[in-house]
């Protein structure tokens, strides 16, 4: 495990610098983000990157902003200060759900949810977490800049939307409704092992406290992270004490969705866990929104 | 292929030209001579053996390239002990027989030692999931457990790990 010989590497300190040397350096260039993944993939020599641009120091691409309830997470804020920003509780809890189980403490230090999301492994937490609380992506060239939903920016496993001379600056939440709560929970053969499969759910509920929208999202697919929008549906109009009705939604969540079996379990079992941690994070994410309720 | 970088290791300047993709770990290990910081699982980023600071925060050193450690501050297991004054964790350690063959030790004192600094009072079972990057293989976690509890106060709640 070590890497093949790397020609190049810079260190820019802004955006617009990564996107210079980006230029500069063509093809065969990556951008790399904490290197949590990129560097196991570069030893194994699954890639072999001619030049690196490190964004370790662009400033800009760090830190959680919040405006009159949006949320901007830059795409090299960390799994270590999502995981403890407690202003992302209730709409957008999933996300520390999720990063507070992602790999081991060290990972988390160096691990970026932009570069998780840009990686797009089957088996990681950020890209169903992303879809599932409705998240978008901003991407900055130095043509122009545009933003895609996180469901049209991850396609199959390690392919993305993002195009060459992109680089993703953002991730970025609108203004949730009050009673909103989203969670998510991730299955692995040990604990905070990668993901067999993981779920995000998110709801938001009317004046009724009944569900006006939902939103599943389930990752560890052969397909990439996908919506379980037939589970969606079946959430409408539920409310939070109505545990058959939930229940029917994780099961059909898990029914609707496409599955593969491998080493780490068959199709079957994903179908299980699919409907198991759908039940819970259903639950979880009404009593978040219920708990919105009152602030 | 080489860049010239300054790496500050323990409170040592090192200066070298290295290729750019030299790991970190080999520059810690081979051109500072700092063989304290371990690899185990050849290189592959899970065993944790390599944990070292970088700025105060514990990585692992195979996962980065020196060049990124360029200008930045690295404490290694050799620099953990200040003054000849052994840390508290490595004393725990030492009263506890926190170890067998002792090749996992220097990645999870490196790693506890951050852990304890930003959490004072954690549970057993933050600490046991605080240590899932660490592999010890002899093994004796149970051992290691007591005596990081010992060093912040013995939190006590045991509690079972939560995913």
């Amino acid at each position: 495990m070590y890497p093949a010989i790397i020609e190049n590497y810079d260190a820019p300190t802004s955006v617009h610098d990564a996107l210079q040397a980006l230029a500069k350096r063509g093809n065969e260039s990556y951008f790399v983000a904490g290197g949590q993944s990129l560097m196991q993939a570069i030893k194994a020599r699954v890639i072999s990157p001619k030049s690196l641009i490190d964004l370790q120091h662009v400033t800009e691409l760090k830190g959680i902003e919040y405006n009159k309830g949006a949320v901007r997470i830059g795409a090299m804020t960390r799994y270590r200060d999502i995981a403890a920003d407690e202003r992302l509780d209730g709409a957008y809890q999933a996300l520390r759900d999720a990063a507070r189980h992602v790999g081991d403490r060290q990972v988390r230090n160096r691990g970026t949810i932009g570069g998780s999301l840009c990686w797009n492994y089957i088996a990681a937490c950020m890209p169903p977490t992303c879809i599932g609380i409705g998240a978008s992506l901003d991407l900055v060239s130095r043509a122009g800049r545009r933003s895609l939903l996180a469901e049209a920016f991850l396609q199959g496993p390690l392919e993305t939307a993002r195009r060459d001379d992109e680089i993703v600056v953002a991730v970025t939440l609108p203004a949730a409704p009050m009673m909103c709560g989203s969670a998510y929970k991730k299955w692995g053969l040990v604990n905070d092992a990668l993901p067999v499969v993981g779920v995000c759910a998110s709801v938001e509920l009317g004046d009724d406290r009944r569900c006006r929208v939902a939103r599943l999202a389930i990752g560890g697919l052969a397909t990439g992270p996908r919506r379980a929008e037939a589970g969606e549906k079946a959430l409408i109009g539920v409310s939070a004490t109505d545990a058959s009705a939930i229940s029917n939604a994780a099961e059909t969540a898990a029914a609707s969705t496409e599955t593969q079996s491998d080493i780490w379990a068959d199709a079957e079992y994903r179908k299980k866990l699919i409907e198991t941690l759908a039940r819970e994070v259903i639950a979880t994410a009404f009593a978040r929104a219920e708990r919105g309720k009152h602030s | 292929m080489n860049k010239e970088i300054s790496i500050t290791i323990n409170g040592e300047v090192y200066q070298q030209s290295v290729p750019i993709r030299m790991l970190l770990v080999d520059f810690i290990r081979d051109i500072a001579g700092l063989t304290g910081t371990h690899v185990a699982c050849t290189y592959e980023g899970v065993c944790g053996a390599c944990t070292i600071h970088v700025d105060g925060e514990a990585v692992k050193s195979c996962l980065m390239l020196a060049v990124q450690a360029d200008r930045r501050t690295i404490t290694t297991i050799e620099g953990l002990a200040i003054h000849g004054k052994l840390h508290p964790l490595q004393k725990a350690f030492n009263d506890h027989h926190a170890l067998q063959c002792g090749f996992c030790s220097a990645g999870i004192l490196m790693n506890m030692a951050e852990f304890i600094r930003t959490n004072r009072k954690p549970t057993e079972a933050e600490i046991r999931n605080a240590l899932v990057g660490n592999l010890c293989r002899c093994t004796g976690y149970a051992h290691i457990v007591d005596a990081i509890k010992e060093v912040v106060g013995d939190a006590g709640s045991t509690g079972a790990v939560h995913q």
